[in-house]
């Protein structure tokens, strides 16, 4: 029997901005797009903004007309990022192990702290103390026996609760609630449970597996899983990652336009990887293997940098000088390495550069909280409707 | 945890009225007695420029009498560091006033800062031994700009001459040598000159014209954000057990940024939660009101 926190740290985004700005405690305040240019939506707003029925992922224009007289602000990133940093060197002091699920998500391992630590239920309201104390910062923390139970409980009694479900009472404490309270349940899985007479999570646990892996097939049976209370029991992470890669197989192809656009989409995720991690590369590695096994790769140094266009365009170059034979392509892939630390030196670049990173950093935080297909990227290639199309439906689905 | 001296580089801007010091001031009214009821340090820069008359030291112990912890920094002049040519004479003129300070109780150490232009070589250590030998009895805060030191044959160097390995926060531009503490005896030095790469570079471009005040320094131009802040204050807490005395000295002065950060510092490292603030500073970094006394 494991014992996993999970750590959410409350309305992350506008805790910060208080910090900032104090004179905004208090107030409803919404943290996302430029409400005056109706786009964008919401990435975080305040529990005073949410009593105006405001809620993360809404597109702006709608938080407005709800509440006008929020204080709408564009967000600092940078500082957000810092904070999530901050608050992970403190967990670390405790847990034996910490895994950051987002900018502020925090799953820790606490399996066999009980001797070290006392009453989990004292050590979390501890920890709780600790991070207001040292950073100002409200969180809700989750305690049980796997990663999704812990999640559901930190979930449960927000702004500053601790929910400590425990062992065996799983599926009790899961049945009265709503089915969207487990993760990944999103208005369409919603809605299609709803026309199945399924509203409370127990509903779903009294129905035989069989019936959910007939209806949804795998996702079915993790959904069945999750409402039995049961989940990932150990956490995921990375150690020093040296370098961050993606690379697709296909049936032998020969269009450049395809690989293009294969190219483009791997770049795209493992740029987003390096942002997530707030780092930078200098060096790009592309893999292009022939239908016939042959594999070649190549690398090029480039100047440090985290943006989709710079990468892309060295790693397509590259992979067109080194397609010189006439076979067809069976796999690509891109690779990047040589990490350096992001640090804000915006002034480093020219004014276009600095609009691109803004809109990058924007995109970052987006997926970040909704998830890497909320934003797409688009080249001249692709489907016009995809260029750069903000998707807020995909949320949580 | 270990005694922090947490203070300012300099104490004499005229841009810190009225942000610090109080407008409308009577005559009577000393900027160095008003700032040594908040700071128990702080670094002198005019020794840098000139050789001070002996006066003007025994003015400042005088000053700062009502707060029995105050040190001063000293900082060598720009004829040994920057220059690198001196006599005799210079090293008196230097000594009498170091001594001066140290017989008052009221001297922290000697800041030797080199400039970016001074990278790591067997000459440089040379340099600096030589002037160990010349400064043996004072602690001896050194400080180098360029990144070449960060290497370990540098702090061989540092150890075995015993001399505390200044940590700087500045610009990342080029080879700067970047903000990671080298604990090389009990002491720790911390230095902050913000981080305005604008203005940095700018000024390395116009490094021999003739500046006014404001032209001068606006690479120091910055107000550390609280994130920021926060993640300094880890890094430094996670050495301070492996040392004896901390000096914190922030160099970001125009407007008096720099006053604001040390006493937001203060609140962090001295686990103080409220901290004694003159009504001045509250006004102009609203902010501060949270770690107020008032």
């Amino acid at each position: 029997m494991r014992t996993i926190f999970h750590l959410d740290l409350d309305a992350f985004f506008v805790s910060v901005e208080r910090i900032l700005d104090p004179s905004l405690r208090g107030k409803p305040v919404i943290v996302g797009g430029d409400p005056k240019f109706g786009r964008g939506v919401v990435a975080a707003c305040s529990y005073e903004a949410r009593a105006y029925g405001l809620h993360s992922a809404m597109p702006i224009r709608t938080a407005y007309r709800l509440c006008p007289h929020g204080i709408y602000i564009h967000g600092s990133h940078g500082e957000y990022s810092r904070f999530s940093r901050a608050v992970k060197n403190i967990l670390l002091q405790y847990a034996p192990l910490v895994q950051q699920a987002s900018i502020d998500e925090f799953y820790m391992d606490f399996t066999g702290c009980r001797n070290v630590y006392g009453s989990l239920f004292t050590f979390a309201s501890y920890l709780q103390r600790e991070i207001w104390k040292k950073l100002s910062l409200p969180c809700s923390i989750g305690i049980g026996s796997n990663k999704t139970i812990a999640k559901i409980g930190s979930d449960c009694l927000k702004p500053n609760g601790i929910t400590y479900i425990l062992p065996g009472m799983e599926k009790e404490f899961l049945a009265p609630m709503p089915v969207e309270s487990i993760p990944g349940v999103g208005k369409v899985t919603l809605k299609d449970l709803h026309s199945k007479g399924i509203y409370k999570i127990g509903d779903i646990a009294e129905l035989p597996q069989d019936y959910f892996a007939a209806a949804y097939g795998k996702y079915g049976i993790d959904l069945y899983r999750k409402a039995c209370g049961k989940g990932g029991e150990y956490l995921t992470f990375i150690h020093e990652q040296k370098s961050i890669s993606h690379e697709r197989t296909f049936a032998d192809v020969t269009s450049k336009k395809f690989l293009k656009e294969k190219l483009f989409k791997l770049t795209g995720k493992v740029c987003q990887e390096l942002r997530d991690k707030n780092w930078f590369t200098s060096s790009v590695n592309i893999k292009l293997r022939y239908s016939d096994f042959k594999t070649l790769t190549r690398s090029r140094k480039i100047k440090p940098t985290d943006d989709d266009k710079i990468i892309f365009d060295a790693a397509w170059n590259m992979l067109m000088k080194a397609c010189t034979r006439r076979v067809a392509v069976r796999l690509i892939g891109i690779g990047l390495s040589k990490f350096s630390k992001f640090s804000e030196q915006e002034e480093l670049f020219e004014w276009e550069e600095i609009k691109r990173r803004k809109m990058l950093r924007a995109v970052t935080i987006i997926r970040d909280k909704y998830g890497y297909e909320s934003v797409v990227f688009g080249t001249a290639e692709t489907d016009k409707k995809l260029q750069i199309m903000v998707n807020p439906f995909r949320v949580n689905s | 945890m270990p005694k922090y001296y947490i203070g300012t580089a300099g104490w004499s801007y005229k841009d810190w009225v009225p942000n610090f010091y109080p407008k409308n001031q009577s005559t009577k009214f000393d900027w160095l007695q008003f700032y040594s009821r908040y700071f128990n340090c702080v670094e002198v820069n005019s020794t840098y420029y000139a050789y001070l008359s002996p006066k003007i030291v025994e003015g400042w112990i005088r000053k700062v009498s009502d707060n029995v912890d105050f040190i001063f920094h000293v900082k060598l002049h720009q004829d040994f560091t920057h220059k690198r040519k001196y006599d005799e004479q210079n090293v008196k003129a230097v000594r009498y006033n170091l001594d001066l300070l140290a017989k008052a109780e009221r001297l922290g150490g000697l800041l030797i800062q080199f400039p970016y232009s001074f990278p790591y070589d067997n000459s440089a250590t040379q340099f600096i031994q030589d002037l160990k030998d010349i400064f043996p009895n004072y602690k001896n805060f050194v400080e180098v700009r360029h990144s070449s030191w960060q290497n370990k044959k540098a702090f061989d160097f540092f150890k075995q001459a015993n001399l505390t390995f200044c940590t700087i926060d500045q610009p990342q531009i080029e080879q700067a040598i970047s903000f990671e503490p080298i604990i090389i005896n009990d002491k720790a030095y911390i230095r902050f000159h913000g981080r305005n790469i604008e203005a940095w570079k700018n000024s390395i471009n116009n490094f021999s014209k003739k500046q006014s005040y404001e032209e001068r320094s606006e690479r120091y131009k910055y107000l550390y954000s609280p994130g920021e802040l926060i993640e300094i204050e880890q890094k430094i807490k996670s050495i301070q057990k492996k040392v004896k005395e901390v000096h914190i000295i922030t160099n970001n002065h125009p407007q008096g940024d720099a006053v604001a950060n040390a006493f937001e510092l203060i609140h962090l490292l001295e686990e103080k939660d409220k901290v004694e603030v003159p009504n001045t500073i509250v006004k102009a970094y609203p902010r501060l009101q949270e770690i107020s006394v008032n």
